[in-house]
């Protein structure tokens, strides 16, 4: 521990080298610090206000402090700060031929907890958002049942509710990195990923209500936008188009899917299939379709344009890998990231967020070596199924280079591989389910890159 | 499908007993996962086969569902230059991003793979597609891009033909008529090398102390990375 690290005190203490003028300033520096070093304060070897700058200029009013502010609905929909601006969804121009078809990333950089906002949800389009309208909108339940049936969105909402918070992910999460590093921001190496709270009815609701044959063993959902995208379901049972089995693993998470018409307490947002779109929890989101007009149970695969060409994975045995449907343990560091530079050395906490399509998260190590000695880091509550679980660690940083990174493991015990893990099985043509472990590069002068470490 | 069947690819004996104990389960879903459904009435319609037919639009791979109707690679070439061409290329080679038609051979496609060069980027047709029913799902549904499912039977039965003769596949000569038949028929190049996923492949331990000896090995962003445009995303930079 550096005998100048910056030193602070709890919140409250007014005693205090960092008087709450030179509080501000350093908040300006870096919003996310304060919190961070009240926290562990408590391990600081110095006394208080060691080693500080001492503010002396008398403080004055902000200009908030005269005047009236904004009437109620004078915003009938609330936004966010104006100063919060550059928290947005963004986009890769190069990755895709126009926006259309395409994706976005959720600012996990900006983001504090857990839940993303409705606003910042990832984005992935094969033919654009639509507008749908509720009124005239129908799901259709058919195939291997008994009785077909059609619903209103309506008739959905009286339904069993069913409410979970879970994570979404496209498995093209970080897929720019199989070859290198390519991407220096957080943003996009891992904001193909969302959380939110779903509310909805459940598939075995519906499932009870048309009398599914038992002989079913796979159903599809079927969009009402231009791609009338379509995904075909594992259910247990389920053999491929040759016959071969799908391995049990995937073959039960149908059990907690649902057709959603709520995301945050609010309805759906059009970006997210307004107004119902089918969830199916620890899957590959491109599985989970949008603006959802049809279910058919059936007994084999349809291995679709999307399960032929796209979701995919070439191999390094020259073999194309189908039905890779889950999105395996995951972790990823959001403060520090290349997203922010480091203001001095001193106490900062390293806060992450870690999933896994398999079940809850059990532990999540951090290593600041690169990944030779690992702490165990805190995992905040609340931790889920299918979740994203937020993690902290205490962290001294001395002005040196640090190699930072995370290690999740899931409740069935399977641990994040590394890179090379990932590539020796998977090889660099693989595009999807890129889970390995993030290696953020902290140089002398505070800045943060994304790299990897091609050895361990 | 039968014991001997599922054994010809199942590897030892490990394997061969997992294969019978899913055979005894084999086609059908466990119906116990619908006992917790709540008992509902009264909400819904029913609905007949007939009235869902415009919906019923989904051909899978083995042909199932495809419609009465069919298609020419001589009617396909024109429909194909005029809706087709200015993103797929005047021969399937691809245009401003959009998908190729013909990507490489497929035995080149593999040695690619297998040499751990890009393969991904030269997929197409001929090297990166399972069946010829889904093609014409494909099409039917999703095509062409700036008018989705705007295409008559026939015209997608057709532009499946012509894609396919553009990509060589096997089979699908100038004169090849594409039908409810004829489609289910076409052995695409890339079908054989299809495989379903087995489950988490890899297996990293939680080590937590003195994990690995030497300097580990950091590689830092190219350079010349080309028109990568991440620098306006450091709106936070707080210098």
């Amino acid at each position: 521990m550096s005998e100048n690290m910056i030193n602070t005190v709890p919140e409250g203490t007014k005693k205090t080298g960092e008087a709450s003028s030179d509080r501000r300033k350093f908040l300006r520096k870096s919003v996310a610090l304060a919190a961070g070093g009240a926290a562990i304060a408590a391990t600081s070897a110095a006394n208080a206000g060691d080693g500080l700058k001492t503010w002396t200029t008398p403080l004055k009013n902000e200009p908030t402090r005269h005047m009236l502010g904004r009437g109620v609905v004078s915003v009938p929909y609330g936004l966010p700060s104006k100063y919060e601006s550059g928290v947005v969804r963004r986009n890769v121009g190069w990755l895709t031929a126009d926006t259309i078809a395409s994706i976005s990333f959720t600012p996990w950089q900006d983001l504090h907890g857990i839940i993303t906002p409705n606003g910042l949800h990832f984005e992935r389009y094969h033919a654009g958002a639509v507008d749908v309208d509720p009124s005239k909108h129908h799901l259709v339940v058919h195939g291997m049942v008994k009785q077909p049936m059609i619903f209103t969105v309506d008739d959905l909402k009286r339904l069993p509710s069913h409410t979970a918070i879970h994570f979404l992910e496209c498995p093209a999460n970080g897929a720019m990195e199989w070859r290198g590093v390519q991407m220096d921001s957080l943003q996009f190496t891992h904001g193909m990923m969302s959380c939110s709270e779903w509310t909805g009815v459940k598939l075995t609701t519906l499932m009870e209500m048309v009398g599914v044959d038992p002989k079913a063993t796979w159903f599809y959902g079927e969009g009402t936008d231009g791609s009338a995208l379509q995904r075909s379901v594992p259910m247990e049972g389920a053999v491929d188009q040759h016959g071969r089995p799908i391995p049990a693993e995937y073959t039960s998470h149908y059990r907690d899917a649902m057709v959603c018409y709520a995301q945050n307490g609010e309805a759906l947002r059009p970006e997210n299939g307004y107004p119902i779109r089918l969830f199916i929890p620890g899957f590959e989101a491109n599985i989970s379709t949008k603006y959802l007009r049809r279910l058919m149970f059936v007994d084999k695969p349809l291995v679709t344009y999307q399960e032929t060409k796209h979701y995919i994975e070439v191999l390094p045995n020259g073999m194309v890998r189908q039905y890779d449907l889950v999105n395996e343990a995951n972790s990823v560091i959001n403060y520090p990231c290349p997203d922010f530079k480091l203001n001095g050395k001193g106490t900062y906490e390293i806060r992450g967020i870690a999933w896994s399509g398999y079940g809850k998260i059990a532990h999540v190590d951090v290593s600041v070596d690169g990944g030779k000695n690992w702490k165990q880091a805190n995992l905040v509550e609340p931790v889920l199924n299918k979740c994203v679980t937020k993690f902290t660690l205490p962290f001294e940083w001395d002005g040196e280079e640090a190699l930072i990174m995370s290690r999740a493991t899931d409740e069935t015990g399977y641990v994040q591989p590394t890179l090379k893990q990932l590539r020796e099985v998977r090889g660099f043509n693989s595009i999807y389910h890129k889970n390995s472990i993030q290696v953020w590069k902290i140089e002398k002068t505070g800045e943060v890159k994304n790299v990897q470490i091609e050895n361990v | 499908m039968s014991k001997s069947k599922m054994s010809n690819w199942s590897l030892g004996l490990a394997a061969a007993a997992v294969a019978l104990t899913l055979s005894a389960n084999a086609f059908a879903f466990d119906a116990a996962a619908l006992k917790s459904a709540p008992k509902v009435q009264g909400v819904g319609m029913n609905i007949t086969d007939a009235a869902i037919k415009p919906w019923n639009i989904s051909y899978f791979y083995d042909g199932t569902n495809l419609p009465d109707g069919k298609g020419t690679v001589s009617a396909g070439e024109k429909i194909y230059q005029e809706q087709c061409a200015m993103c797929h290329g005047d021969f399937g080679e691809g245009a401003h991003g959009y998908p190729k038609m013909v990507g490489d051979p497929v035995d080149q496609f593999e040695a690619s793979a297998k040499a751990g060069v890009d393969a991904v980027s030269n997929r197409g047709l001929n090297n990166n597609w399972g069946n010829a029913p889904t093609l014409m799902d494909m099409i039917h549904r999703h095509m062409p891009f700036y008018a989705p499912g705007t295409l008559t039977t026939d015209e997608a039965y057709s532009v499946t033909c012509y894609v396919m003769n553009l990509a060589s596949i096997p089979g699908v000569g100038d004169d090849f008529v594409c039908d409810k038949t004829s489609l289910p028929k076409i052995k695409m190049p890339g079908e054989p090398l299809y495989v379903t996923n087995s489950g988490p492949d890899t297996a990293n331990q939680r080590c937590m102390k003195d994990c690995y000896k030497g300097t580990p090995f950091v590689v830092e962003k190219a350079a010349s990375i080309g028109n990568v445009s991440v620098g306006k995303v450091k709106a936070k930079d707080t210098q």
